[in-house]
């Protein structure tokens, strides 16, 4: 079996160059309701920027503390969170719309199943990115999530309390699996071109 | 366009399109947004709640959390899995009780972790610390309930003056003394220190146990007043006017009605709803009547309105 002729084959069958940067789309694409997926997804490149900016100077510098430069680090953190508010806004919006137009139809159902595992994946980090704040909301939270994640079993593996995991988690381990949910969501947007407006049978 | 693309799309008419510059023009325009939103409102970032601030701004307060751990008080006290062994407490559904699959895996014994232990510190640099303690461990367990249990009631009538914390004379025993090293060890920023003294010191990357410490009465009061306690919607809400984690709305409201408002399940209760409903929400596409509900809310109609129009069948004839 030649690995690289089937990986053509399937890109071919699935994701052309057209598919994958069309230059054209149906007409029926004319809604203000198709701009909330990728308003998601710029909230997201904009969190994933700051977030990195953010990891390579450390946590004195965003917290505003006597490192140089930290001023603008303090900046850097409220974009940090003001992303974040907005991606979420974005990504509240895209579902909705995504359910009223039914988007699920005619075969993609996996878009919209790994799109909702991809919220689930994002209601997770931002949970990390809370107690990652070190200071007074992340100390609440911490003391607060830890009753939910006990309950449930998952504290024996995840401490809202272990600062280091807590970190870790945020700015390595979640945004991958986010970001490969997300990619593989996109993947399908694109493999399959939006789903056909709803006609009148039911 | 792939075969199968290009026949899902046979007989639609299509448009001019250009993905990347849309995709750049709204890159651009959140860019925009977020960095306005981060001039004018900033982050908030209220500051921790520290043993020396506890120690110095409300002593009594500090000693009282202090004594209640030391006689046995502390919510992780009994609280089980994953904390102590005891596995009575743990939160349960229909019998079910997760918490108690794992075991005990971040052991604490809130008494000899968060008073007993860091008190060993202060010893070191005090003597009447040092003799006081070896009187305490020296005595039965239910001596030093009753030293612990006198000094509790006799806090209640305690005043502070200059700093100075007054206790009406009692039966203390030597927690008097303990509470005065403990005290002494909050006011010079040190209990934090004392308490997480792992083997990984000089790093501290798990900060469990100095969380702990005031997670009952002290954080509450300070979550209370800055409308973040459970019943206020909890984590869902942020300090000052900044939104929250308003996203987890759905979730904290769980916690507002029936049976979680009351029920000491309330966290298994709550995220085994919040899981169905994400369940629910995952498996949309195959549930009867919440996949024909687009169709009903004819919100689509006001989406596809141009091509509802274009076509004449305002939402009612085929689709293309």
């Amino acid at each position: 079996m030649n690995l690289t002729r089937s990986a053509q084959r399937f890109l071919a069958d699935k994701l052309t160059l057209e598919d994958a940067l069309p230059t054209r789309l149906p007409v029926y694409v004319s809604s203000v309701a198709y701009l909330f997926g990728v308003t998601a997804l710029s909230a997201l490149a904009v969190l994933v920027f700051t977030g990195v900016i953010m990891a390579l100077f450390g946590p004195d510098w965003y917290h505003g503390g006597q490192a140089p430069g930290s001023g603008l680090g303090r900046f850097v953190n409220s974009m940090h969170f003001w992303g974040a508010q907005l991606f979420f806004f974005a990504l509240v919006a895209h579902i909705a719309t995504k359910f009223a137009m039914a988007a699920w139809r005619d075969g993609r159902w996996k878009t919209w199943m790994v799109g909702v595992l991809a919220l689930g994946a994002a209601i997770f980090t931002a949970l990390t990115g809370f107690l990652a704040q070190t200071n007074w909301d992340s100390q609440w939270i911490a003391v607060q999530a830890k009753d939910a994640m006990n309950a449930v079993g998952i504290g024996a593996f995840f401490n809202t309390m272990n600062t280091g995991q807590v970190l870790t988690l945020h700015i390595v381990a979640l945004p991958l699996l986010l970001g490969l949910l997300v990619g593989i969501h996109v993947f399908f947007i694109r493999s399959e071109g939006p789903v056909k407006p709803i006609n009148g049978k039911q | 366009m792939s075969k199968r693309t290009e026949e899902y799309f046979k007989n639609v008419p299509m448009k001019p399109y250009d993905l990347l510059r849309e995709g750049l023009i709204v890159l651009a325009l959140v860019m925009v947004i977020v960095v306005i939103l981060a001039a004018i409102f900033r982050s908030p970032d209220y500051p921790t709640v520290r043993g020396e601030d506890v120690a110095n701004i409300q002593p009594i307060a500090f000693l009282q959390t202090s004594a209640d751990i030391l006689a046995g008080n502390h919510g992780v006290q009994d609280y089980g899995p994953p904390y102590t062994s005891d596995t009575e407490n743990a939160q349960s559904l229909f019998g079910v009780a997760p918490a108690n699959w794992f075991g005990v895996t971040t052991p604490v014994d809130p008494a000899q972790d968060l008073v007993l232990n860091p008190l060993q510190r202060v010893a070191i640099l005090n003597s009447d610390v040092a003799t006081a303690l070896q009187e305490y461990e020296a005595a039965s367990p239910d001596q030093q309930q009753t030293w612990a249990s006198a000094y509790l009631d006799g806090l209640d009538q305690a005043t502070v003056e200059n700093g100075k914390v007054n206790i009406p004379p009692g039966d203390y025993g030597p927690v008097d003394e303990m509470m005065a090293g403990m005290l002494a060890l909050g006011r010079a920023g040190l209990l934090e220190g004392a308490i997480e003294s792992g083997n990984q010191l000089p790093y501290s990357l798990n900060d469990t146990k100095s969380l702990l410490f005031f997670q009952d009465d002290v954080d509450a009061a300070v979550a209370e007043a800055l409308n973040m306690k459970g019943d206020q919607w909890g984590v869902s809400n942020e300090t000052g006017r900044f939104p929250g984690a308003w996203w987890l709305w759905p979730y904290a409201f769980l916690y507002q009605i029936p049976p979680m408002s009351s029920s000491p399940n309330a966290d298994l209760q709550a995220v085994a709803i919040a899981f169905a409903a994400f369940l629910l929400l995952l498996l949309v596409p195959f549930v009867p009547v919440i996949r024909s509900l687009p169709r009903q809310l004819r919100v689509h109609r006001l989406i596809w309105r141009d091509w509802y129009h274009r076509d004449g069948t305002n939402g009612r004839g085929q689709s293309p």
